[in-house]
């Protein structure tokens, strides 16, 4: 048992004036699960880093029953607290199951003779044990999130914190890391602190909620907890005007038979998809069921099985260069899109090649006045906030004007404000030009005016609904 | 034959090689490469690159210094050996040596930092991470109506710069499982050093040196 100790905590990020986190104070109380809200780029992840030991703080501001971590011997520090990341990939070192286990054994220097042991035992209490020796990055993201905690449950840390752990995770493996995550807590007394900015699925499981708003944190009691979950109204789609896809539509992609899997993990069973030219599409679906390896398969990024075409041309015949152009795809993360350094270079490239005559140079600065963007050209990209560049890289996308824009979570991350200017320009943009729009959004407030079909993600098939759904 | 002296012995011949010019020992070398690889079942796909890529290279090396050069046919011989003498033992210890043995001898045997051991063994691991953020990049720029060519420095920019990210997400991940560079580590598996090992080094040394004597020319 531990309990974690923060006091006047402030952090800056390199190169930025205001600090992230400020004066921050708080305890995460011994053998509960503490879970950690506020709103995307609110300095959870700092918060959690700085916990870890994964970002340097200074002194003794970070206790663990009143001892700081660098006072801990080396090898004892894993012990003590353990981090499970949102990106289910990043988080190992060697290619198995078996070898990531023995490695990060091996750094407490546990003796040889009981490393295999230790192992089982903690594969078999996750329920795991016949991944023992697959390779890591075969697994799905699920699958590695069941092996990194796995890992934390035999490293025997007595902290552990969680940073969005189910961002791509399906609900089914949800509920089974949930529970064993409650099954440490009360049988082992692990202190968990899990940091997720959406509460919902959430009430049942843990000991109470700590806000952390502008900066500071705020634990609230059993009692304000209960009084937060029951205000607590998860977020729910809203289309009043989706309509049941009508004959009278142009076909703009087509899969015949078309399926998707993730290594051995069939996420999509062979089926018929029709995507309808100058429309705008919302796919919905839960976490980790396939709707991102849609879009790369849909950009010839990711294998597919059966055939895809556009306009009746197979995918795979059309030259890429020519096809690239016509099928455009919006980066989940935004800097995948980037090529160039500022962001004036970077708009430059765009409308280099992309639709002049509609984006004109007065066009393009009020869109960027409107995104609360402008004046920022020679800012370098990748010194923005993470709203800043989703917003830079939707507009870069836009100038381009693809026949068909793909839209992978287009508004992660951005506050309100942003979230209803890039739904006005999207719907004014998609008006004008009469593009088609397909997007992938988690985000579903303010989507109504947007969408005019719907694609549900349900049991590996891809299904239109009509308002009543 | 443990890892770390296996990789000694072959930088050590592939030094000696590099000076020498005694092509009769750089076929006997090749002979012998060949037969350990086709001992542990090379696939045959495999068995033709590793010869048709230095085949060649090496033709064309020749092949232009007997247009342009006043080489004797002897040097000449020697060079286009050399060429299969280097991908031919690589080949071999590349089909017989798993990187984390290597890893593993080269933490415990040649008492290498394990920040070094462990830092070689994470970017061989990042290989095909490597190779699918290059496809990214490119269906990026093709999507933005620019061409990235393997020679582009603009792919390369941004593959460096997710590699730095890599890097840092790599550190973050050694630490969040116990790696503390300098502090001492335990071995779940002992790679075993044993007289046989160094009997092999030495007697293969000796051999190459006695072939190097008697095929002088």
């Amino acid at each position: 048992m531990a309990t974690v100790t923060v006091q006047s905590l402030t952090y800056t990020y390199p190169k930025q004036s205001r600090p992230v986190l400020d004066q921050l104070s708080g305890t995460f109380p011994a053998g509960k699960f503490s879970l950690l809200t506020g709103v995307s780029g609110g300095g959870k992840s700092t918060l959690l880093k700085l916990i870890a030991g994964l970002l340097p703080t200074s002194g003794s501001a970070i206790t663990f029953d009143g001892q700081p971590l660098s006072a801990i011997a080396p090898g004892k520090r894993a012990s003590t607290v353990a981090m499970l990341f949102q990106e289910p990939s990043t988080q190992f070192t060697m290619d198995t199951v078996e070898n990531e286990l023995r490695f990060a054994l091996e750094n407490q220097q546990v003796p040889a003779a009981e490393i295999a042991d230790r192992s089982a035992a903690a594969l078999a209490f996750i329920g795991i044990s016949d991944l023992t020796h697959r390779k890591l990055m075969q697994l799905s993201g699920g699958e590695q999130q069941k092996v990194a905690l796995a890992i934390i449950v035999a490293m025997n840390s007595d902290v552990i914190l969680l940073d969005e752990p189910f961002a791509s995770i399906d609900p089914p493996t949800r509920l089974i890391l949930l529970e064993k995550l409650v099954a440490l807590c009360t049988e082992r007394g692990k202190t968990i602190v899990l940091a997720d900015h959406d509460l919902s699925g959430y009430q049942q499981w843990v000991d109470h909620l700590a806000v952390l708003a502008g900066g500071q944190l705020h634990l609230l009691s059993a009692a304000e907890t209960r009084d937060r979950f029951a205000a607590f109204t998860p977020q729910h789609l809203r289309l009043t005007h989706v309509q049941l896809p009508s004959d009278q539509l142009t076909v703009c992609l087509h899969g015949d038979q078309l399926g998707l899997a993730h290594s051995d993990r069939q996420l999509l069973t062979p089926q018929d998809l029709r995507l309808y030219a100058h429309r705008t599409t919302l796919i919905t679906g839960p976490n980790g069921s396939g709707k991102s390896t849609l879009f790369k398969a849909l950009v010839r990024l990711g294998r597919y099985q059966g055939h895809l075409t556009y306009h009746d041309t197979d995918i795979q015949k059309i030259h890429k260069r020519r096809y690239a152009r016509q099928v455009g795809l919006m980066f989940q993360a935004a800097s995948a899109q980037f090529l160039n350094v500022t962001v004036a270079e970077e708009l430059a490239l765009s409308q280099k090649y992309g639709n002049r005559t509609y984006f004109t140079p007065d066009r393009i600065q009020r869109l960027l006045e409107q995104l609360n963007l402008a004046g920022r050209d020679d800012q370098v990209l990748y010194s923005l906030s993470s709203g800043q560049q989703k917003k830079i890289q939707l507009l870069c996308m836009l100038i381009m004007a693809p026949n068909v824009l793909l839209l992978d979570e287009p508004l992660k991350g951005l506050d309100y404000a942003s979230i209803q200017a890039v739904i006005h320009i999207l719907t004014t943009v998609q008006r004008d030009l009469n593009l088609t729009l397909i997007l992938i959004s988690h985000q579903l407030s303010g989507l109504d005016d947007l969408v005019d079909l719907h694609l549900q993600l349900a049991d590996r098939h891809l299904t239109y609904r009509g308002v009543s759904a | 034959m443990n890892p770390s002296l296996k990789l000694a012995l072959i930088v050590l011949i592939a030094l000696e090689v590099s000076f020498a010019q005694v092509w009769s020992v750089n076929v006997a070398l090749c002979v012998v490469s060949l037969i350990l690889m086709l001992w542990h079942h090379i696939s045959w796909r495999r068995l033709l690159w590793l010869t048709l890529v230095p085949l060649f290279f090496a033709s064309t090396l020749v092949w232009s210094l007997m247009l342009r050069g006043n080489a004797s046919d002897h040097f000449l011989w020697v060079l286009f050996t050399r060429m299969f003498v280097y991908v031919y033992m690589g080949g071999w210890f590349t089909l017989t040596t798993k990187p984390l043995w290597l890893t593993r001898s080269l933490e415990q045997n040649a008492k290498l930092p394990s920040k070094f051991a462990y830092g070689f063994l994470a970017a061989f691991n990042l290989m095909p991470k490597i190779k699918a953020e290059v496809a990214t990049v490119r269906a990026a720029a093709l999507m933005r109506g620019e061409v990235l060519h393997v020679w582009s420095p603009r792919l390369y920019f941004k593959v460096i710069l997710a590699a730095m990210n890599w890097s840092d997400q790599l550190a973050a991940a050694m630490t969040s499982h116990g790696f503390v560079e300098g502090a001492p580590r335990t071995h779940a598996q002992t790679v075993p050093l044993i007289a046989r090992d160094w009997w092999l080094f030495a007697g293969s040394l000796l051999l190459v040196q006695l072939g190097m004597f008697i095929g002088l020319p």
